[in-house]
């Protein structure tokens, strides 16, 4: 099969420092892959610039297309979403219209949206109960939902997420990811980074160990659990 | 180019300017008078607009309060204008002080509008009063003498104008780098975290507004002691504008962005009035709209204004290493054991949501305690409400025997509580340093006039010394002068709870401290609380990471829909089957 994306020897540099040395990744559609890492790896700096937001060199080659100078208005017309760590939500804005915003691309055509609307609702029964009130209100994990929802109102094929586990309660944290796990039904392939690399790897079909913006470990998300070194630096004992 | 090069340049550019009156034709040196003139107003408006982030459209109006209170002073009374300077800066800083009382507390686009206002009602006042010489203004100042030696030649009067802006510059520069500089780099960006660390942010804000209509006002007396002419024209809102757009031309965050603003915009205009006559007679219309075209320009390319470009290609020193200093005072902390913290019946409502409903608990002195619950159980809203954020609708918060209930932000940290933030609340452009040196605010005593006259290097020494050693010991203590923006969201939380360690505090309240940290960062935390713990520092926060509050702390307290739900020793609330239900799931 086709790989749906392919990273060839990416790099990025903040002024001097190169943030992220020379990376590659593929994934096959359908696939959920995971980055794990300590912090300043260069994970964020990754998804960014994936996803278009940062100047790097390499390649980025998104379903057979290599998005080189694509900015990141085109990227996501092509179904290619990133929902920051941050989140980024429009606090002033009601759930809703943050959701309609999110098909923004695809504003022409209506009746799609609406059905793409009444779909997440459907999936995120919490944001259609609040879908008057505004974004600020919301809890973590309904803000984390709202993210999600947004970004799948662009009905993406490939959906990077930075940290969807941040700050969330621990059966928030499995109740985001179960919903994550869901989206490979409806064909969404996603690029997860989290620090949370436990439930990562539960979640996950593949996985890369991203370390001072290099790859330095990659397998199977079951055989890197197993891994002793991953074990020892990420996972920790069973907790 | 290295350093030293950099350095026999300015000071070769120095002595070639202080040489003007020596190579240059006169009207070269009126134009040079200018500059320094108006780089002086541009200088406060650096500090306000670029520094502070207090946007001002009205400074033309201070400059003319001080060039009417000497103008009067020296006409009408026949007074030196060294008396006129002093009643200048007088009269421009108890206005500055009145209108700053009234319009700083506005926020928003509210406080650039408000400085329109006045800057408009200034301009007419003076048109109006018949001592001033209403709309036609007053004549025959006299110039500026020092001794018996009048300064009227331009050439003279040049080294008055740029001696007052190079001390000035000097000045403003040695009191950004100090204390009180520091706060007023932090007020860019929310209140919250600046009160938090005692800091109070409107008398900050009201001291650089006034240190701004005082250079504007030493600009005033210095143009109308060498126009020895005055009238409302040049001080409407007009002018107030260019004043503004000089600093933004220049760079509004650099000191030096001032004198490049106020030369570029002052060169530009002189040299549109040569050459557009020869295309058309309409040069005051062409002169509005080849400026607005460059302001437009500006803003579209270069925000920064000039000063970014030129750095690029100025060398920058090393940084200098930072040296162990006598430690700071600490504060006694209470005996291990005693009751530090109670809340007692705490009540906030959000409209007609209750986040926080009847909440109880105590903190005693050397203990780590963990606040847990869903999200949106209302745990941020309770550390708000101890912390002085928010204001409780109901219940006694009680610090160390004293009822700190409804006492505000500064109140709350000089008790002896600091705190981190859930949404980091750091200055993204300040230094890693820099804004650990934040939380040493109510430990440090100095003044403006001691920092801009440097006298308070050994206080500042003994200052940097215990931030670097707090960033060392949270682990970030590699490049002390990184941007703090520049870190990974984890090791931002990091910095802030060294911001706070920085406080000396008796209780630190930290909202979800592990948030985006790895495990081997997890573990040095956690190392580090426990330190804290061993100390005497009291420690209590939120989080959801269950290995780590778990194997942490020594008592839970559970929050579940602003409530209370249970309270107790780990093991005890993991095993309990509400918090199971509520929080953990079946994970324990």
């Amino acid at each position: 099969m086709r790989p749906l994306l392919e990273i060839a020897d990416l790099r990025v540099a903040y002024g001097k420092v190169e943030a992220v040395r020379g990376v590659s990744i593929a994934m096959e559609p359908g696939q959920i892959v995971t980055v794990i890492g300590p912090n300043g790896a260069g994970k964020t700096t990754l998804l960014a610039a994936a996803a278009g937001l940062l100047r790097s060199r390499g390649k980025v080659v998104y379903d057979g297309h290599d998005l080189g100078r694509l900015d990141v208005e085109e990227r996501v017309e092509r179904g290619f979403c990133l929902v920051p760590e941050s989140r980024e939500l429009f606090g002033d804005m009601t759930v809703a219209d943050n959701l309609l915003l999110g098909a923004y691309a695809r504003r022409r055509n209506g009746t799609e949206v609406k059905e793409s609307l009444q779909h997440v609702y459907g999936r995120f029964p919490r944001l259609a109960e609040r879908r008057r009130q505004k974004a600020q209100t919301l809890s973590g994990g309904e803000r984390q939902m709202l993210a999600l929802g947004r970004a799948l109102m662009a009905r993406p094929r490939l959906l990077l997420l930075d940290e969807p586990s941040l700050g969330l309660a621990p059966l928030m944290v499995r109740e985001i990811l179960r919903i994550v796990a869901s989206l490979r039904e409806l064909g969404v392939s996603i690029l997860l980074v989290e620090q949370n690399a436990r439930a990562a790897l539960e979640t996950a079909d593949y996985g890369y160990v991203l370390e001072t913006g290099e790859i330095t470990n990659q397998g199977p998300a079951a055989v890197l659990a197993k891994d002793a070194r991953v074990v020892a630096t990420y996972l920790g004992g069973s907790a | 180019m290295k350093v030293g090069a950099a350095r026999v340049l300015a000071l070769a550019a120095i002595a070639i300017l202080a040489a003007a009156p020596l190579w240059a034709a006169e009207f070269t040196i009126t134009l040079l008078n200018y500059i320094g003139i108006y780089a002086l107003v541009a200088l406060g408006v650096v500090l306000l607009t670029g520094v502070a982030g207090l946007t001002s459209f009205g400074q033309a109006a201070f400059v003319g309060i001080g060039a009417y209170a000497t103008g009067w002073l020296t006409t009408v009374h026949g007074a030196s204008p060294w008396l006129g300077l002093l009643l200048a800066l007088g009269v421009t800083g108890a206005v500055a002080t009145l209108l700053g009382a009234v319009t700083l507390r506005l926020g928003g686009h509210f406080l650039p509008l408000g400085t329109i206002a006045w800057g408009l009602s200034l301009y007419f006042l003076f048109g109006n009063i018949d001592a001033l010489g209403g709309h036609n203004g007053m004549t025959g100042l006299p110039p500026i003498s020092i001794g018996s030696i009048s300064l009227e030649p331009d050439g003279a009067v040049f080294y008055v104008i740029w001696g007052a802006l190079a001390i000035a510059t000097i000045l403003i520069a040695n009191l950004l780098e100090s204390r009180q500089g520091r706060a007023i780099r932090s007020l860019r960006g929310g209140a919250v975290m600046v009160e938090s660390l005692g800091i109070s942010v409107f008398r900050i804000r009201l001291v650089t507004f006034v240190l701004a209509a005082l250079l504007a006002a030493v600009s005033g007396w210095l143009y109308a002691h060498t126009s020895r002419f005055v009238s409302p024209a040049p001080f409407d809102v007009r002018m107030g504008i260019e004043y503004l757009f000089m600093a933004i031309l220049g760079g509004s965050g650099y000191i030096l962005g001032a004198v490049i603003g106020a030369a570029l915009l002052t060169l530009l205009q002189n040299a549109l009035q040569d050459i557009v006559p020869h295309f058309t007679s309409n040069g005051s219309q062409i002169e509005v709209i080849v400026f607005a075209v460059i302001y437009v320009l500006a803003l579209q390319f270069a925000r920064g204004g000039v000063m970014p470009f030129v750095l690029r290609y100025l060398p920058r020193g090393p940084k200098p290493a930072i040296a162990h200093a006598e430690p700071l005072p600490r504060r006694t902390l209470p005996q291990a054991g005693s009751p530090l913290l109670a809340v007692e019946g705490l009540v906030k409502r959000f409209g007609g949501l209750e986040a926080v409903s009847h909440v109880g608990f105590e903190v005693r002195a050397g203990e780590i305690v963990g606040l847990i619950g869903p999200n949106g159980a209302g745990k941020s809203t309770v550390f708000n409400l101890i912390t002085g954020a928010l204001a409780s609708d109901d219940g006694r918060i009680t610090f160390l025997d004293a009822d700190i209930t409804g006492a505000g932000q500064r109140r709350i940290a000089a008790a002896g509580i600091a705190r981190t933030f859930q949404h980091v609340k750091l200055r993204a452009s300040m230094s890693l340093i820099d804004n650990v040196l934040l939380g040493t605010y109510l430990r440090t005593r100095s003044g403006l006039l001691r920092a801009a006259l440097r006298l308070d290097r050994a206080e500042e020494a003994r200052a940097r010394s215990e931030a670097f050693l707090q960033l060392e010991r949270v682990g970030l203590g590699a490049n002390p002068y990184d941007q703090a923006g520049n870190l990974p969201l984890g090791r931002q939380r990091i910095l802030e709870v060294a911001r706070a360690l920085a406080a000396d505090p008796a209780l630190i309240v930290l909202d979800e401290p592990a948030a985006g940290l790895s495990r081997p960062d997890k573990l040095a935390l956690a190392q580090l609380l426990r330190a804290l713990r061993e100390e005497g520092v009291t420690v209590l926060l939120v989080e959801h990471d269950m290995e780590f509050v778990m194997g942490l702390v020594d008592r839970v307290v559970v929050m579940d829909f602003g409530c209370k739900l249970v309270e107790g020793p780990p093991a005890a609330v993991r095993a309990d089957p509400r918090v199971q239900e509520a929080y953990l799931g079946s994970v324990a």
